[in-house]
């Protein structure tokens, strides 16, 4: 490969600065992530009363943002591993797209959950007292385990990227921090022994991701799999939540793929070919998604046990109907029919069926939480009136938001600091494209 | 029943209990009699008493008290409850009227806040064409407790007394043992508990649960200070209707402050059972079914608003 | 204008009196002093009070009060001694062996209760009068239980007769029935007798129970019972609860063998992966810095 082309790569995929667009964007970001501190703060001091939760719906749209957020992070090992380990070449511009917002998610995620605590402060007690019988004890594990190795599947391949950044020819005044790519990476030589144990680490976390992936989202499922309520005692829940987080991680990508695309001008790098192919990813997961939830509605519903058909019949056609068939047509139906179509799986109605699908997923798992919270065995009777129905409170909001811009901001910014398509596999990609 | 007669009855039972208590010092010194608080410890200290003969006799201070000074006991001591033991209570459905005096003195004697209550009396309809009926609920004190199962940091533990407690010093506030919990038993202080000053400085205990604290699980706990001390939980005192049996299995017998059963005749003979038994939690309180009731079934109509039995 | 004769300055007097004194009663309510007397086991005696007073119809119990028991008439020699009602209501006095010399002299002894006044309550007296008796319990073939009540007379302790008492094995909380009947009266030879119908009845580890004959709140005679240990009971093996076994309910440090196997076993693995993934970006690293 000549040196023009490599430099045009190169230029072409450097982090690039905020333009107006991009500040405006991180001021937003910033004023709901404001907005929920301050709120946070209010409810460190009063308690979660200022929350709209009661006894009955003790678990709202924190603990539903927390499922969201780890259903998301799935989208590392999905993108980044099995794509990688199955050798599908179109994958390599996104993988580092997807580590990014696993990364993320799985920090709000950690996050979202001290915020839903009634005593924060007493967060240690789950390493000195905790109980290994307990599922959110495995989750926690699970958690930091899958931090780790996410963290490890970013760094890895940043690796010959950081040596890049490095060059001074990539150097742009002050406009990025060379501090941290010389501390994370400047030993980088690019030496073939380096390459082979890089090569070989990437491989060994690839295969080691997914089993961490599964595991952490099959955990936090448990968290409601392990209770007897109906909406909740399901032996599907492993599999359902897996699949779900399958889905919402391949929305997120193709969301993330035009955004970026769209602000850096990668169309040569993220074509319509990428396009195409993830939107055939996405069809194929939500009508995964959508087999397992005929099975985990239409089999309780074929026999309708008394305590589910309160839950299922509000779900149906009772309060929580509108919300519920939303969710079904947002998260899945809809992009099917979209980008089941060639013209639909051109960039922006792609883009279109992405933002359905995450929209679409949040609201699934507000139903997965709350509604089996409203129907308990039995009767909700001479409780406070607040605690009859579930509709978060503006605090509630402005805290949820501002998780969700968090983890926004956090893509963002390393967006602004790393480059978002893997700049030396770029490279390897298009002289092994040449070769051939 | 007229509320003297309860008192009265209240003031028999308690005479009864204070007399069982201390019936068993003898003057040789401590013997283990069953029936018997066995937390007393001697304090050494002799006290000259006069026997209805007469004479002179000698009783250590400690047993003089009718319901006696327990030693403090710390919290390991607390995790572990009392050895021998396993508590249980039977609630007669056939006797209940909705008076609420259960829930009235437990709310008062665990300084609960307006909203929450320990003790909950739900109306029951089984199914379209069965009888309705009252059902008090307390804690069931499971056997193979749900709640205990997903705690985190052992903040909800079950004692060898069969007694689940909660330790609100250790308690995270992950609510996770309220969605286990299948009896909508646990409330939640979601605010900071409104406390008389006193009650607030008071050191906390897991056995009597107070004082509350914010963002904390909180659930009946049998009365745990009380039945350590021979003494009965205050609902089965308070109830005016004897619906409320509390015995130890143990000793198979069980007594609403005024008559006393054996359990294992009471369950036979009445055909008791347990609530919600196919979920395999084994609970601790036994229900007799609403059989030959002594009141007729009169909806709560003074404030309809808090029926939401009728689902949607 | 006319001097106001003697008859208006005393009607004014009278009228102001009047009120004060009305006033002075509305300050106080009545407070109900019950007292009773309680003869445990023919050993301890005590005497046992219980303050009321009626709010809105009903009777709740007041705590706080001072009461000074008395042995006779309300003399500093006849002191018994003192006590404050706790939250029930309830105070109980221990008759001391200083009364002795008193409590010798006769069969018959009044029991005098006084309260000290508070600022809600007025002095307020209660008293009783005991005949000194005490049970006598013993068991007969075929496990059958006798009861007599032995009342002092003349220096004899002669039986009772038609006196009302229970016979009941001591449990928590409450004792349970022995027999069929509620109460048993003593006959005409002052012996009540009862059957004792409870079959396997749990007792200690060596199966011994403890009878309980008791005569409950007697006019004449106060509350007296008496205490047998018969081993009638079954024993019980000491009951073994789950708290030290390993299960899933069990505290941190006893999960269930197979999960700490599994979780143990994958993290492990796991963690062990990621700390030679480490050891190999040290090595990346270490190559490079040559």
């Amino acid at each position: 490969m000549d040196n023009l082309a490599r430099q045009k790569i190169i230029q072409d995929l450097l982090p690039q600065k905020f333009g107006t667009r991009g500040i405006i964007w991180v001021v937003i970001l910033l004023v709901f992530c404001i907005a929920g501190i301050v709120a946070y703060i209010h409810q460190l001091s009063k308690g979660l009363v200022i929350t709209a939760m009661g006894d009955y719906v003790s678990w709202g749209i924190y603990i539903s943002n927390f499922v969201f957020f780890v259903a998301i992070s799935l989208v590392g090992s999905l993108i980044t591993a099995i794509l990688r380990l199955a050798d599908v070449s179109w994958s390599t511009p996104l993988t580092r797209i997807a580590e990014i917002i696993a990364v993320s998610a799985i920090t709000l995620a950690a996050i979202i959950i001290v915020v839903d605590m009634g005593r924060p402060e007493r967060f240690y007690n789950l390493f000195i007292h905790g109980r290994l019988q307990s599922p959110i004890i495995w989750d926690v594990v699970v958690i930091i385990t899958y931090f780790f190795v996410s963290l490890l599947l970013l760094y890895l391949p940043l690796l010959p990227d950081f040596t890049i950044l490095l060059k001074p020819e990539s150097r742009r005044a002050g406009s990025r921090p060379h501090f941290f790519y010389r501390f994370f990476g400047s030993f980088w030589k690019n030496t073939p022994e380096q390459i082979k144990i890089s090569n070989r680490a990437i491989a060994i976390l690839s295969v080691t991701i997914i089993p961490v992936a599964f595991a952490i989202h099959t955990v936090t499922s448990w968290l409601f799999a392990t209770t007897y309520r109906p909406g909740w005692d399901s032996t599907n829940f492993g599999a359902y939540f897996i699949s779900g987080a399958f889905l919402v991680g391949a929305g997120a990508v193709l969301v993330a793929m035009y955004a970026f695309r769209d602000a850096y001008k990668l169309e040569n790098y993220i074509t319509e070919d990428h396009f195409d192919k993830m939107g055939k990813v996405v069809i194929g997961l939500a009508l995964l998604y959508l087999y397992f939830n005929i099975n985990e509605y239409l089999v309780p519903a074929y026999k309708m046990e008394k305590a589910e058909e309160d839950h299922l019949m509000g779900l149906f056609i009772g309060r929580f109907a509108r919300v519920f068939w939303f969710a079904i047509f947002s998260a899945m139906i809809v992009p099917i029919a979209i980008l089941i179509f060639k013209k639909g799986r051109k960039p922006l109605p792609a883009f279109i069926a992405g933002c359905l699908v995450v929209v679409g997923s949040w609201f699934k798992r507000y139903i997965i939480v709350t509604p089996t919270m409203l129907h308990p065995f039995l009767p909700m009777y001479q409780s406070p009136e607040k605690f009859y129905h579930y509709f978060p409170s503006l605090e509630e909001w402005l805290i949820a938001g501002g998780s969700l811009a968090g983890m926004l901001l956090i893509i963002t910014i390393f967006a602004r600091i790393l480059p978002i398509i893997p700049i030396q596999e770029t490279i390897n990609e298009s002289e092994e494209h040449e070769k051939a | 029943m007229n509320t003297d007669e309860g008192s009265r009855r209240e003031f028999l039972a308690a005479a009864l209990a204070a007399g069982a208590t201390l019936a068993g010092c003898s003057s040789h010194g401590h013997t283990h009699e069953e029936g018997e608080s066995d937390m007393i410890k001697p304090s050494g200290e002799m006290v000259k008493l006069l026997s209805v003969d007469g004479e002179v006799i000698e009783v250590d201070k400690a047993f003089l008290k009718p319901v006696p000074d327990l030693p403090q006991v710390n919290n390991s001591e607390e995790r572990m409850g009392i050895s021998g033991k396993k508590f249980v209570m039977v609630i007669d459905l056939s006797r209940c009227k909705n008076a609420k005096k259960c829930q009235e003195s437990c709310n008062h004697a665990h300084e609960l806040q307006p909203g929450q209550n320990w003790v909950k009396i739900y109306p029951m309809q089984d199914g379209e064409d069965t009888a309705p009926y009252w059902e008090p609920t307390t804690c069931m004190h499971c056997d193979d407790p749900p709640c205990v199962k997903v705690c985190p940091v052992d903040a909800t533990f079950k004692r060898q007394d069969g007694i689940v407690l909660i330790d609100s010093d250790r308690c995270i506030g992950c609510r996770f043992c309220m969605a286990a919990c299948p009896y909508s038993t646990r409330v939640f202080n979601w605010e900071e508990p409104i406390l008389p000053k006193e009650v607030k400085e008071k050191p906390y205990s897991c056995e009597t649960s107070i004082p509350q604290k914010k963002g904390t699980v909180s659930k009946c706990d049998f009365c745990a200070d009380m039945t350590r001390k021979g003494e009965l939980p205050h609902c089965v005192s308070a109830c005016p209707n004897g619906v409320f049996f509390f015995g130890d299995m143990i000793e198979d017998s069980v007594t609403n402050g005024a008559e006393t059963f054996r359990f294992s005749d009471m369950i036979r003979d009445k055909a008791g059972y347990r609530l919600m038994e196919e979920l395999g939690t084994k609970p601790s309180v036994y229900y007799l079914p609403p059989v030959n009731r002594n009141f007729p079934f009169q909806k709560d109509e003074s404030n309809p608003s808090n029926d939401h039995s009728t689902k949607s | 204008m006319k001097k106001p004769s003697h008859i208006t300055w005393l009607t004014i007097m009278m009228s102001g009196m009047f009120t004060l004194g009305l006033l002075a009663q509305e300050a106080k309510s009545d407070l109900n002093l019950g007292l009773g007397y309680v003869n445990d086991n023919d050993r301890l005696q005590y005497l046992k009070a219980s303050a009321k007073t009626k709010i809105n119809g009903k009777f709740q119990p007041v705590a706080g009060i001072n009461l000074s028991f008395y042995l006779g008439t309300e003399s500093p020699s006849n002191l018994l001694g003192k006590a404050r009602t706790n939250s029930r209501g309830e105070a109980v006095a221990f008759i001391p062996a200083a009364a002795g010399e008193e409590w010798k002299k006769s069969e018959k002894h009044e029991f005098l209760a006084v309260s000290e006044p508070s600022d809600s309550f007025g002095t307020t007296k209660s008293s009783i009068e005991i005949t000194r008796a005490k049970i006598k319990l013993d068991t007969a073939e075929g496990r059958k239980l006798v009861a007599a009540l032995l009342e002092l007379r003349e220096g004899k302790w002669i039986p009772v007769k038609g006196v009302d008492l229970t016979f009941s094995v001591k449990r928590m909380g409450r004792n349970l029935g022995v027999g069929d009947s509620p109460t048993y009266t003593t006959d005409s030879t002052g012996t009540a007798n009862a059957d004792f119908k409870l079959a396997e009845l749990p007792g200690d580890s060596s199966g011994n129970i403890t009878l309980v004959a008791r005569v409950e709140d007697n006019d004449t005679y106060g509350t007296v019972s008496s205490e047998k240990k018969v081993p009638w009971g079954s024993d019980t093996q000491y009951y073994d609860s789950d708290f030290d076994k390993r299960s899933l309910y069990a505290r941190r440090g006893l999960t269930p063998l197979w999960l700490g196997f599994m979780a143990y076993s994958i993290g492990l693995a796991v963690w062990g992966v990621l700390i030679y993934l480490f050891f190999q970006i040290r090595k990346i690293k270490k190559l490079g810095t040559v």
